[in-house]
């Protein structure tokens, strides 16, 4: 009988952890290992490997165009976070206060994040941004503001921050539907004691709520933080060809090996993978760092209620 | 608590003004939508001139897109890749999140610490090996890249979502079973796995947008060739090659076939999406 269970996990685990070990942990210990050396080629055999220690980072850190791909995550990181988190709670406060068609609002605030990222960005950049038909144009124009209608904002100087924006709001509806679950989770007498006791709307929020919904912010700006590590598909169709404007390391690491080759990077053609395995792991010690910074920065509260 | 005051107490006003960013958000995005869609239906020409549906509605746009441009392809890919990496996604996940949720053995935290690791791991530091490996066994540039590494790439968060939702049926219920003869294995299958169909369809709508709108993957092992292409590369290069010839009103009818199956799914099956992401924690 013990036997007979203990099969009967193994049966229904094995799947799972082949997964993990195969797709997951392997190739995350082989990228660990190859950011180590100098690799030619992909097809590279493992004797054709160098050895060339920490070379790969020191020469990552030297690369201008590098540098600019940390410097854009950390503006997507600091600004976008501010605008999509406030956004976000502004608008599940909103729901979570009582609205009439509170279903409605939720699933029109979601419905963005809902639109396959190629279909809505190209919105953005061939309608709201365009220069002569664009929604921002005919807005600004019907309200007389001619200074901001004549703005490209798809140009470099604009680029990065229409990106940004657009980012922005395509991604606010995520983070108010998990604010929302985490506001309708603080039962209700709470608030009613509070109101009993002379708090107004204002003070009850950033003395009940806030802190009340900490464990959920700490999760929302984790999952921030990790999206705008892995910035790339908006930067991707934002600005076909890289550059420094609105590349993110992820974009670099693509750029720099499947995109030259144009997904042919078995070819004759050098690639130099020891540095795309640093870029990776790079990024993944980011996500590693962030998770760490954030359980120590927003401790687990347990408040009872 | 009722009081006799003049219809707009500044208590009324804010009532009414929390709708006035609400309203704001529909408008804008129902402007958005409103204008690509009309756009889809007029002609080029139109569009320059700000005569949305001047002549008429041009559904040929929708036709030409759908016939000149391999979409039908694009679209049973998408369809096939989706389909057959959902429903790998929960054989293999949901046995794994029963045993996790139901049975206590040496391990357990292990494999429920990996399980949330796997789901954060960024990809960029897994797809080197990957594509090697892929290419060494001369996988790229088929079907099978595609389900292969969707569904992989979805078990954890499959696992930890199911794990928490077999957590809420109760353990009698497999024990009752058993007593009556069935073994463990028939009582999972034939017993909880039905229970936990509310959960398992949930998961799988959540996993079945995530792969429909899939970006980077399908970039580097689709993008090359046109046979393996799915919809959202196909939408790509038609983007690409409809600003090069000024098609716009193509273009635009080529974002509404893309946009289109999971707005509908979205209209019909909005409440258990936003279940699948509020529910079992949060995807990572």
């Amino acid at each position: 009988m013990k036997k007979r269970n203990k099969i009967f996990i193994a049966l229904n685990l094995g799947p799972t952890l082949l997964c993990f070990l195969l797709i997951f942990a392997y190739p995350l210990l082989r990228t660990i290992l190859m950011s180590f050396y100098e690799i030619p080629a992909m097809s590279s055999p493992m004797s054709k490997w160098k050895f060339v220690g920490l070379d790969n980072y020191y020469a990552m850190f030297h690369n201008s165009l590098f540098l600019s791909s940390l410097k854009n995550i950390f503006r997507i990181w600091l600004v976008g976070g501010v605008l999509t988190l406030g956004l976000a709670l502004f608008y599940a406060v909103i729901l979570s206060s009582g609205v009439k068609g509170k279903k409605f609002w939720r699933s029109a605030i979601y419905l963005p994040n809902t639109v396959n990222a190629v279909a809505l960005s190209t919105m953005w950049t061939q309608y709201i941004f365009q220069t002569k038909f664009g929604l921002l144009k005919s807005l600004f124009t019907a309200l007389g503001i001619e200074s901001l209608a004549k703005i490209n904002w798809t140009s470099p100087s604009y680029l990065f921050w229409g990106m940004l924006f657009s980012y922005v709001l395509g991604s606010t509806g995520y983070f108010m539907l998990i604010f929302l679950a985490g506001i309708e989770r603080i039962p209700g007498d709470i608030y009613e004691s509070a109101t009993i006791d002379g708090a107004n709307g204002w003070t009850m929020f950033w003395k009940l709520t806030l802190p009340l919904i900490r464990d959920v912010m700490r999760t929302a700006m984790t999952l921030w933080t990790i999206g705008a590590v892995n910035f790339f598909t908006w930067a991707k169709m934002f600005s076909a060809q890289i550059s420094a404007t609105t590349v993110t390391p992820v974009y670099y690491l693509y750029n720099k090996i499947f995109g030259t080759a144009g997904g042919a990077g078995m070819g004759t053609g050098t690639t130099d993978v020891g540095g795309g395995a640093a870029i990776g792991v790079f990024v993944a010690l980011l996500v590693l760092v962030v998770y760490f910074i954030m359980n120590r920065l927003l401790k687990r509260e347990v408040y009872e209620y | 608590m009722k009081k006799k005051h003049s219809p707009i107490t500044p208590k009324k006003a804010l009532r009414l003004l929390r709708y006035v960013p609400l309203i704001l958000w529909v408008a804008f995005w129902g402007a958005a939508l409103g204008w690509i869609v009309c756009a889809s239906l007029s002609t080029t020409k139109e569009i320059f001139t700000n005569n949305l549906l001047g002549s008429g509605i041009h559904f040929e746009n929708y036709t030409e897109a759908w016939k000149y441009n391999n979409v039908p392809h694009y679209f049973l890919n998408s369809v096939m890749v989706t389909g057959i990496s959902c429903l790998l996604i929960v054989l293999i996940a949901s046995p794994a999140s029963y045993v996790l949720a139901k049975k206590t053995f040496l391990g357990e935290r292990l494999v429920m610490n990996f399980t949330v690791c796997t789901m954060s791991i960024p990809q960029v530091v897994l797809i080197i090996p990957i594509y090697i490996w892929f290419i060494k066994a001369n996988l790229v540039g088929h079907l099978v890249t595609l389900i292969i590494l969707y569904t992989t790439l979805n078990v954890p968060y499959t696992v930890f979502f199911m794990t928490s939702f077999f957590s809420t049926i109760p353990s009698a219920l497999t024990e009752a079973a058993m007593i009556d003869g069935c073994t463990e294995r028939q009582a999972m299958w034939r017993i909880i796995m039905p229970m936990a169909m509310p959960g398992l369809i949930t998961v799988t709508i959540f996993n079945f947008m995530s792969i429909w709108n899939e970006y980077f993957i399908a970039l580097i092992f689709a993008n090359g060739n046109d046979k393996i292409r799915t919809l959202s590369m196909g939408l790509q290069n038609m983007i690409t090659s409809m600003t090069y010839t000024g098609n716009w009103a193509g273009l635009f009818a080529s974002v509404m076939i893309v946009f289109l199956p999971t707005f509908v799914l979205y209209l019909f099956l909005s409440d258990r999406i936003v279940a699948g992401i509020t529910g079992g924690g949060v995807k990572g």
